[in-house]
């Protein structure tokens, strides 16, 4: 007799009822798979990698003549990851024979084409590339172009990085690698290993969590569309998904999408994604180039890239790929020999990876500030651009050490909290506004804050040149000979309290001329002449020279107690350094796609905003600061022959120290100081100018010399009243003048120009 | 005999060259520097403008100025370029720049101060441009 609640549901449960329930169940299961596959469809069709924008430095242009030294060269060529030619010359490797080095070059596209691979045979002569002879020709070459530095990249979002490599680009043993580590039926099955799957269930209902038993196929679809968590409707969709990927595409398609996607490894933040990348970051060379041990070591990368981590785990990293091996030698992938000789091999992993998380986080900061102007940031981080810099990594260096090194001995010497000291340097080819090193703090590396852009301390005694320089465009009233008033100043204006600006040395100096006082860098004639000039023009002056900020119009202002960045003061100085031509600094040449292809170039801009009378004045002043001003410390490290012009700035209570100064070829400024602006007891000299002397001694610069303009002439004049004279007077000095504007005036001792003096007594005497 | 010959040639070849400085006052037509890889980017510049590819021309102009940025010649050819271009503030500010490494070449500098002259025209500031085609007179004289 069957119970009354068994006949209810067998009542219940008519035929008719179980087909609508297991058809709605069908629906909904096909409705899920449907869902399913136009996602898998939608998303693998349509996956296009977002491809980071990669920024690349200055190529080494190479020609005979050019100033190089051998071990810069050197530099350049570890920089670039060449390295030494064992019997085999390669590209991407070199000799090096004292003064001699034989160099295989790397092939690169460029904007302008494509630099071919090149055997290159570079010879020196001191500070010079004598000769370039093309080793396959024996020609010589009258330029070749290095393939250029990787310095950072602009990262998609989670900060994946990749190179992406077609199928067969691929080595075919990292294919069987693949194939006997991870899925050895992967030819076979479709999409899922029912064997792996059984495997995988019973270790979970044992509780031993959810691993292992995925085919190539489903590691790709959890890497593709799913996100990490463990669980059993996770696995579910992954099976699924995996059969769909397998019923839309072939084996080929889905193992290409794999070797690109698959995660292999992490650089700071920025994720290695794919093969193609992997080879580059641990072996530092293309996947095409890897040998048998290599391409092991990535194979056993996919396991746990942070687990087998060879740099950090080399002993766990060698087992792993010593299995790997044995197992391709189980699958008959690779020969007895092959295997007992990659067995043995070591590693071989590059020490450094090159250029992702970049060694130059400021500066690709600058350039990725200045791409934002014309590009989307979406595009930034996802379209592969490349981007070709003006960052010489040679003055990079140079700048960084000088950096680095100074402020720790400026902390001991001047009894400072060791690391409490901040920095920012700016350096720029002169004539072309190109920047070729820029440094936002004293950790070099780090991608914090970038003082060189975004601090904004008191310029000090920096912004004096643009008060002489505005002066000096009256040749009319003033010369660089001209007596300036430098005796008390009390500045009454009203709303403001009174202004009453000392000197350094809290001396009143009376009647100096202009010159001297630039170089002494005295306030209180300064700012009497920025006041007779009008604060407001001045500050045009700093607006024409290149600074975009409002500033400021208060008397104050003259003496530099107004903010700019480094890179402002740069800019400013910039203007002064090529001869009164305004050139926008550049920190970008070329912008080409992802497959090489031009798409924007930055070109050099000029624009002519001082006559080149004032602007040769004002760099001749700028060059006596140096010669015998508040700068002249600097021939401690720069012989006084390379003429350098330069200015020191200082702020209240010495919290600033400024330099900024010009050579023939490059400009560069320096600002010293602390970030919570605690006084460093430190002037411009004292501090920033002791890391300029430094980085300029270790760079070669190219003497100062600016071409006159037509309307210049020297004449002599006496020292201290400026009156002309000629050269057999005591304490004369030749001052350039521009035509009309010297002294007429002469001192007593000058007999030669007699001839001028009575005309000029005559004058007087009827004007 | 060789000797003579030699000699006989140079002589040859400085009265050519003397001719040919009287001939044309065309700066660009003289080398426009001593240092190949100059003038091989200079020769590759000339031969893209002369093809219009003008953006090719700037850039390879561009490089050989980073070899030599004091050559007078390199700039006037960029302001040509910029002239052609229609970029006439640029054209001005490249043969500005130019005048100012120019010293004593003054058919260099009244090439410079014609591209002025010829710029400002183009930008309807006609005084301006004939102070520019007068200094270029000067040069001349």
């Amino acid at each position: 007799m069957e119970s009354p609640w068994f006949e209810k549901f067998r009542h219940f449960v008519t035929r008719k009822r179980l087909r609508l329930a297991l058809l709605s169940l069908a629906l909904m299961l096909s409705g899920f798979v449907l869902y399913l596959d136009m996602t898998v469809r939608a998303q693998f069709e349509g996956k296009r990698w977002a491809l980071p924008a990669r920024v690349y430095a200055r190529p080494l242009e190479l020609y005979p003549g050019l100033k190089l030294r051998p071990e810069q060269l050197g530099a350049e060529l570890a920089m670039l990851g060449y390295h030494d030619a064992g019997g085999q010359l390669d590209p991407g490797s070199f000799r090096q024979q004292r003064d001699e080095f034989i160099i295989a070059t790397r092939p690169f596209v460029f904007w302008d084409g494509t630099q071919a691979a090149l055997q290159l045979r570079a010879d020196f002569d001191g500070g010079r590339l004598r000769s370039l002879t093309d080793l396959k020709t024996d020609k010589p070459v009258t330029l070749a172009r290095l393939d250029p530095l990787l310095i950072g990249g602009i990262y998609p979002a989670h900060n994946e990085d990749r190179v992406l490599v077609k199928l067969n680009e691929v080595p075919l043993l990292l294919i069987k690698g693949l194939i006997a580590v991870e899925d050895r039926q992967f030819y076979t099955h479709h999409g899922v290993d029912p064997r792996g799957v059984a495997r995988a269930l019973v270790t979970t209902l044992r509780g031993a969590g959810l691993q292992g038993g995925s085919t190539l196929t489903q590691q790709l679809v959890k890497n593709f569309f799913l996100t990490p968590e463990r669980t059993l409707r996770r696995k579910f969709t992954e099976v699924i998904m995996a059969g769909l990927l397998e019923m839309h595409y072939s084996k080929e398609e889905i193992l290409e999408a794999y070797v690109n996607e698959i995660y292999l490894g992490q650089d700071g933040n920025r994720a290695i994604h794919g093969f193609g990348l992997a080879s580059h970051f641990y072996f530092n060379r293309p996947l095409s180039q890897l040998d048998l041990p290599q391409v092991a070591l990535l194979v056993s990368l996919v396991k746990g890239p942070s687990f087998y981590d060879p740099r950090r785990h080399p002993a766990r990293a060698l087992a792993r790929r010593n299995l790997v091996l044995q197992e391709m030698h189980q699958q008959q992938a690779v020969t007895q020999q092959q295997y007992v000789t990659a067995r043995i091999s070591p590693l071989g992993v590059a020490e450094q990876a090159p250029g992702g998380t970049s060694l130059y986080p400021a500066f690709v900061e600058l350039v990725h500030r200045q791409l934002r102007r014309d590009y989307h940031e979406e595009d930034l981080r996802s379209e592969g651009l490349q981007i070709f810099s003006s960052l010489d990594p040679l003055a990079q260096f140079s700048a960084e050490r000088a950096l680095t090194t100074r402020l720790t001995q400026l902390e001991k010497a001047r009894r400072i909290p060791p690391k409490a000291l901040e920095g920012a340097v700016v350096v720029s080819n002169t004539q072309n506004g190109e920047i070729q090193a820029l440094i936002g703090g004293r950790n070099t590396r780090y991608e914090g804050f970038n003082r060189a852009l975004d601090t904004e301390r008191p310029i000090g005694s920096l912004i004096k040149p643009v008060i002489y320089l505005t002066a000096l465009e009256h040749p009319d009233t003033y010369t660089l000979a001209t007596l300036l008033d430098d005796s008390p100043l009390v500045w009454r204006e009203r709303g403001t309290t009174d202004w009453e600006p000392r000197n350094y040395d809290k001396v009143f100096h009376g009647q100096v001329p202009l010159r001297l006082a630039l170089a002494n860098s005295y306030n209180i004639s300064s700012a009497r002449l920025g006041l007779t000039l009008g604060v407001r023009q001045v500050m045009d002056s700093v607006h024409r020279l290149g600074v975009e900020r409002d500033l400021n119009v208060y008397a104050s202002s003259l003496l530099g107690a107004d903010g700019l960045s480094p890179l402002e003061v740069t800019q400013m100085y910039q203007t002064m350094a090529s001869g009164g031509f305004r050139v926008p600094l550049r920190a970008i040449r070329e912008v080409l796609t992802a497959d090489g292809q031009p798409l924007q170039r930055y070109s050099l801009s000029i624009e002519q905003v001082i006559e080149p009378g004032p602007a040769f004045l004002i760099t001749s002043a700028l060059q006596g600061v140096v010669r015998e001003g508040t700068a002249d410390g600097l021939n401690k490290y720069l012989s006084p022959d390379l003429h350098i012009a330069g200015k020191t700035g200082t702020t209240n209570d010495l919290r600033d120290s400024w330099f900024a100064g010009y050579t023939g070829d490059r400009l560069s400024v320096v600002w010293v100081g602390r970030d919570d602006n605690q006084p460093i007891n430190m002037t411009g000299a004292s501090g920033a100018m002791t890391v300029w002397g430094d980085m300029m001694a270790s760079l070669d610069p190219e003497p100062l010399v600016p071409p006159a303009p037509d309307n210049i002439e020297l004449v002599w004049v006496d020292s201290a009243t400026g009156r002309r004279a000629d050269e057999s007077c005591q304490d004369v000095v030749s001052l350039p003048f521009i035509r009309g504007s010297a002294p007429v005036e002469t001192a007593p001792c000058a007999t030669h120009v007699q001839g001028q003096s009575i005309k000029n007594w005559f004058k007087r005497l009827f004007e | 005999m060789r000797f003579y010959l030699t000699g006989l040639f140079l002589l040859g070849a400085v009265l050519i060259s003397g001719c040919a400085g009287i001939a044309t006052d065309e700066p660009e037509l003289l080398p426009v520097s001593d240092n190949n890889a100059v003038t091989v980017l200079a020769d590759a510049a000339r031969a893209d403008a002369a093809s219009g590819k003008t953006d090719a021309a700037v850039a390879s102009f561009e490089r050989a100025l980073r070899i030599e940025p004091r050559n007078p010649a390199l700039w006037h050819e960029l302001a040509k370029l910029r002239l052609q271009q229609g970029q006439y503030l640029q054209a001005e500010g490249l043969a500005a720049k130019s005048n100012g490494w120019a010293g004593g070449n003054k058919a260099l500098r009244a090439g410079n101060w014609r591209i002025i002259g010829q710029a400002r025209l183009k930008r309807g500031d006609y005084p301006g441009a004939q102070s520019a085609f007068d200094k270029a007179a000067e040069q001349v004289n």
